[in-house]
Parts: C-alpha cells; sequence; structure tokens
C-alpha cells in the first residue's frame, strides 16, 4: 500500500486501501490542522510534493481551486494516494504526535510485524 | 403581525446521493420531493412541505426561508427592507416549489433571506386526529424540526439593527468584547418565537454558514443521535457538550459536503419582554462550550 511522508519530519505510514492522507496520518497517531474531515472547508489543505493521489467523492471546486491543484495542493481529508507520497504541511501548521504509543505501534513496518498473541492460559 | 419561524434552509451539497445518505438515513428526514439536482427534505414532527432543499454543486448556503403570519406582513416588511437600504425583490408562487408568494431580500451580510405566507401543507408525520406520541417508524436520530441558522457577517452591529428594526427579531444573547462604550459585537442571537434563537450571527466573512440545527427533546436524545454518529461514520465537530450560550445541549457535525450541522436540546423561554444576556469575550469559552471550557480551532474556523 502507498505511504505519506510528512516532509520535515522522519514520519512515514502505510496508508490502507482507499484511506486519504488525513485519516492515515490519525491513524498513525499523528494530527495536524483539519477542520470538517468531509472536504468542505479547506483547512486539511497540504501540498504534494511527489506521489500521486486521487478523490474518491466529487470535491467542490469553491473549496479546492483550479490554482490550488495547479500548485499541488490537495485536501488531505479526501485525498488518497495512489502511490508513495510525500506531503508539506501549511508553512503555519505543524505535525503533533497526539499518541506516542500508536505512532510507536504503527512506525514503518506495522504492516509485516506479526500481531502480538494473547498469553497462555497457565490453568491448562 | 410578524415572522413565525424559519422555514427553510437552502444548501448546496457536493453530492447528492451522500446527501441523502446523512439526511435521510442518518437523521431521518423525510424527502418530501425531488428535482434534477435537488432532494426537498421534511422532519416529522413539521407540518409544511419541506424545510431543507438540498441543492447539487459546491457547498455552504443558498437561501433561508422564514414564514410570516399574515399575508399582509409581506408588504410592511418588503419596505422596512427598503427603508433600511437593503436589495428586495418579489418573488413569485411556485418558484420555489410549494412556496406561495414571497419577497426576497439580500441582507447587509450578503445572505439572501426569503419571506413567504404560504406553504402547502403536508401534515406531520403523526397527524392531526388522535395521534401517537411520535412516529412508529423513525429512522437514525429522527430529528423532529429544523431550529435555527447560524451564519457569519463582516458588521454583526448592521445585521442585528437589520433583523430587529426590519423583521422585529429581539436579541436574546450577545457576546462583546467588553462592557465598555467602545466595546464591538461579535456576536448575536436573535427570537422572533418562544425559544433562544431563530437566527443567530458572529463575525467572520459575509455570506457563510456556519450551521444549521435541528431541535431534540432532551440530553438523552442528543447522546443517542451522537451514537448513531459513530455508528455511520458522521464527522463529529463538538460535543457531546453545553453551551453557556441560551444553555442548550449539543453536537456539532458535518454532513458529508463539510456543511455543518446541529442536533440542540433545552434552552429556555422567550417572550417580548426578555431582558437580553450579555457574554463578555473573556468567557466565550465558556460561552461555546460550557463543560470544557476551551475553544475548538474548528468550530470557529470550518465554515462554508
Amino acid at each position: 500500500m502507498p505511504s505519506v511522508t510528512v516532509d520535515g519530519t522522519d514520519v512515514v505510514v502505510a496508508t490502507r486501501a482507499d484511506e486519504p492522507i488525513l485519516a492515515a496520518l490519525c491513524r498513525a497517531g499523528y494530527a495536524y490542522r483539519f477542520g470538517c474531515r468531509r472536504g468542505g472547508c479547506g483547512m486539511c489543505k497540504v501540498t504534494v510534493l511527489s506521489g500521486r493521489i486521487e478523490y474518491r467523492v466529487t470535491v467542490s471546486a469553491q473549496i479546492l481551486t483550479c490554482d490550488d491543484v495547479q500548485a499541488g495542493v490537495c485536501l488531505s481529508c479526501r485525498a488518497v494516494p495512489q502511490t508513495d507520497t510525500v506531503i508539506r504541511l501549511s508553512p503555519d501548521d505543524t505535525l503533533r504526535c497526539v499518541a506516542p504509543f500508536l505512532a510507536a505501534a504503527t512506525s514503518n513496518t506495522a504492516a509485516t510485524r506479526p500481531s502480538p498473541t494473547p498469553p497462555a492460559n497457565s490453568k491448562e | 403581525m410578524g415572522v413565525m419561524r424559519l422555514g427553510y434552509v437552502h444548501a448546496r451539497v457536493t453530492d447528492l446521493t451522500e446527501s441523502l445518505n446523512h439526511y435521510h438515513d442518518t437523521l431521518g428526514m423525510q424527502i418530501a420531493a425531488t428535482a434534477p439536482g435537488l432532494a426537498y427534505m421534511k422532519a416529522w414532527d413539521e407540518y409544511d412541505h419541506h424545510s431543507l432543499v438540498l441543492e447539487e454543486g459546491g457547498v455552504g448556503l443558498v437561501k433561508l426561508g422564514y414564514k410570516v403570519e399574515q399575508p399582509e406582513d409581506l408588504d410592511v416588511f418588503e419596505k422596512r427592507a427598503q427603508q433600511f437600504g437593503a436589495i428586495t425583490e418579489r418573488m413569485s408562487k411556485g418558484e420555489n416549489l410549494a412556496i406561495g408568494d414571497g419577497i426576497r431580500i439580500v441582507l447587509p451580510s450578503e445572505h439572501v433571506l426569503e419571506l413567504y405566507h404560504e406553504a402547502e401543507q403536508t401534515g406531520t408525520a403523526t397527524g392531526t386526529l388522535n395521534p401517537e406520541a411520535w412516529p412508529r417508524d423513525l429512522i437514525g436520530v429522527g430529528v423532529p424540526r429544523i431550529d435555527h441558522c447560524l451564519v457569519t457577517t463582516e458588521d454583526p452591529v448592521l445585521l442585528e439593527r437589520f433583523f430587529a428594526e426590519v423583521l422585529d427579531f429581539r436579541p436574546s444573547e450577545r457576546v462583546v468584547t467588553d462592557l465598555s462604550d467602545q466595546a464591538d459585537l461579535l456576536g448575536s442571537w436573535m427570537f422572533c418565537t418562544n425559544t433562544p434563537h431563530d437566527m443567530a450571527f458572529i463575525k467572520g466573512p459575509n455570506g457563510k454558514l456556519h450551521h444549521f440545527a435541528y431541535q431534540l427533546a432532551d440530553w438523552s436524545e442528543i447522546l443517542r443521535a451522537g451514537d448513531l454518529f459513530a455508528m455511520d461514520d458522521v464527522s463529529v465537530d463538538v460535543g457531546p457538550t453545553r453551551h453557556g450560550i441560551t444553555r442548550g445541549t449539543t453536537i456539532y457535525f458535518f454532513d458529508p459536503s463539510g456543511n455543518r450541522n446541529e442536533v440542540f436540546s433545552g434552552g429556555y423561554q422567550t417572550f417580548q419582554d426578555f431582558p437580553t444576556i450579555t457574554w463578555t469575550a473573556d468567557q466565550l469559552a465558556k460561552g461555546i462550550f460550557y463543560i470544557g471550557r476551551e475553544l475548538n480551532e474548528r468550530f470557529t474556523s470550518v465554515l462554508t
């Protein structure tokens, strides 16, 4: 599955199928500025430095303008990476780690690491 | 003589099908009629044809409709609006489906407000003869009625004057920067019914929508709605919490296009002699989020 890298940090997150950029980063324990999470307010705009994204829903041209698209700006709450993608947040925004234990668990190789098995019952 | 209530909200949505999933399946509104690119919806305890019009294409408000008591009121309000300096035009029966003649006004905030007297009455879901307490077949939240709208305006003082002088609304609550004579008005909550507000506005860009709200019966219905939002993956903005302003309990959430909705319950009764409540800006966090008392960046920034 394509990964999302946040430029200027060492954060790389593997996305799931059909998962937008914002959802993947939140699932991994990170947060940055976002609003409605539905594509109607524009607060979650980020610049795509490399990689291809796709929208699975109609996105309003009022919110994501032609100029935005030409400049590589996407609505990260609705943009689904099709290839490994590098994004840059708005200049006045920063990536925050809001759930350190989540961030540790999902870092890089989570998809290949086997899930922990529960301890055997000592009475058996 | 007077404005009776908020009659309809006419909003833009990016995808009509997704919006119907939200407003019909999650919120439980009924579809009253459809037309190409349009859906007319009605909540179960409303008796006029529709209270929500969804128009495919874009996001935000197209216009608001307020119903007036008498047909003569339209002439009175038209004159007052023109004297105030607002742009008005007449609207004919049928320009809006199931709505009669009226007046269309461009508010100082650039929002469009329509006043009308007649609407096709299709009745509530429970009817007027030996009715049950609520409809047996309610879907999702099962919202009974649309209650109010909050918009943004560059000049709250001017918009408040318009609603008071032209439409006889009264302010139940106002947020001011401080208690001095030089204080700025940051927001006003105004009523034309017995509720805390039928229209409200806060300082911000002209023409934008902050939210429109449905009324629920009590806290437990608000909390149940919250659970349904989780089940239906509705994007929640704030809540469940209580507002200091209006005392109402609330959850704010977004429709699939990003338009903000609210489910709201409680408040208090207002009358023509209600003494206006004042909030100072230093208490704004408590005014909006009474329990958490912390301002949320989304709540004050997301507009459509």
